[in-house]
């Protein structure tokens, strides 16, 4: 006989719980309020989508676009801002069409592969926003290079553009690091799970 | 119409609350957390309960979202305490009297069982639950050759624990 086989006789016969829950009880939790994982994804990724788009009330934006005009820049960053909002409309769709397919009578894979995809939604707007930021920055500096080319010794043009690198290697860098520290507590268990579910999918 | 499908599922969980709380041992190890997955799965089911549509016992079904819900859904990570105190297993069940070797064997294989990972933790309940391949793979979404592979595999692994 197998040896787990005396451990499944045990398992069978092992007694019922305890503390069982009465009907009153049961209903009591299921009215409760849910901590999955899924509800903190949805509440992250709403909180994602309002911060970056309410960014600008921090920034004096009539300053900003005063500059804009003066680079000649304002109607690249007119359409560049029309595409942004219809990028993020798009996104915001495909989030919440996502989070609605999420759903506990999914096979075990399944709901996992549509977690993952739910959060990568909001991670793609990110680093969408995160491009959209260094391709404005490039251009403004570009610009603002182009605009004053005759009052700046090329000393001064290679400072610019050194500067105008190291700032945004470093603003982006430590939100890759915020971002990835958050992705990384929340998706960490499963993250793992998928992974060892997914390892035997591609092994046979 | 809301009142009936309330009263229908208080009946069915009540009756089959047994499986949510043996998912709950073999996924934590303490009291608290245990009634918070507990908690957690009695949402879920309500929640998707009127998803159900009878074509499969209520019980198979429940398997799938108590399985889900501690797998995937469940945010604290199960994996924290890797080592099982038997009398943390002890409390949980009811001391009648019953065989001493049978007693020692369950707390042996609950111990054991904690320190599989959360797939494996899942293919071994199903195995301990006599559910057929069918249902395993279609429960884990993966194809049937893969959970006999998986399942080898865990026992495996099961065993080397419980006789290295």
């Amino acid at each position: 006989m197998d040896l787990l086989d005396n451990y499944k006789k045990a398992w069978k016969n092992q007694p019922e719980e305890a503390c069982k829950r009465s009907t009153v009880e049961i209903y009591k939790l299921a009215q409760s309020k849910s901590s999955s994982i899924v509800k903190w994804i949805f509440i992250i990724g709403i909180l994602e989508f309002v911060i970056l788009n309410s960014l600008h009330f921090f920034i004096d934006m009539d300053e900003a676009y005063a500059e804009y005009e003066k680079l000649g820049l304002i109607n690249f960053i007119f359409y560049s801002q029309i595409v942004a909002y219809i990028i993020l409309f798009y996104f915001l769709v495909m989030f919440y069409l996502n989070y609605k397919r999420i759903s506990a009578t999914d096979s075990t894979s399944n709901l996992m592969k549509k977690i993952i995809k739910t959060r990568k939604t909001v991670r793609n707007y990110v680093l969408f926003n995160l491009g959209y930021m260094v391709l404005v920055i490039i251009v403004a500096t570009i610009a603002s290079i182009q605009t004053n080319l005759e009052d700046l010794s090329n000393k001064k043009i290679l400072f610019i553009v050194f500067a105008t690198l190291i700032a945004t290697l470093l603003i982006l860098g430590i939100l890759c690091l915020f971002y990835q520290l958050l992705y990384g507590f929340l998706l960490k268990k499963l993250n793992r799970n998928y992974k060892e579910l997914a390892k035997l999918d591609s092994k046979d | 119409m809301q009142k009936d499908l309330e009263t229908k599922f208080l009946l069915d969980f009540e009756t089959n609350q047994n499986i949510a709380h043996k998912i709950c041992r073999i996924y934590t190890t303490n009291r608290d957390a245990h009634n918070d997955l507990f908690q957690e799965i009695t949402i879920q089911v309500w929640k998707n309960y009127p998803k159900f549509r009878g074509d499969s016992k209520f019980s198979t079904w429940m398997y799938r979202v108590a399985l889900n819900t501690a797998i995937s859904l469940y945010r604290k990570s199960t994996r924290t305490i890797k080592t099982q105190d038997f009398s943390d297993v002890a409390f949980k069940i009811k001391t009648t009297p019953y065989d001493d070797t049978e007693e020692i064997q369950l707390k042996a294989l609950y111990g054991a069982i904690h320190k599989l990972n959360d797939i494996d933790k899942a293919l071994i309940f199903l195995y301990l639950e006599d559910k057929p391949y069918k249902e395993i793979s279609e429960t884990l979404g993966i194809t049937n050759v893969n959970a006999r592979v998986k399942m080898n595999r865990a026992k495996e692994k099961l065993k080397n624990i419980l006789n290295p």
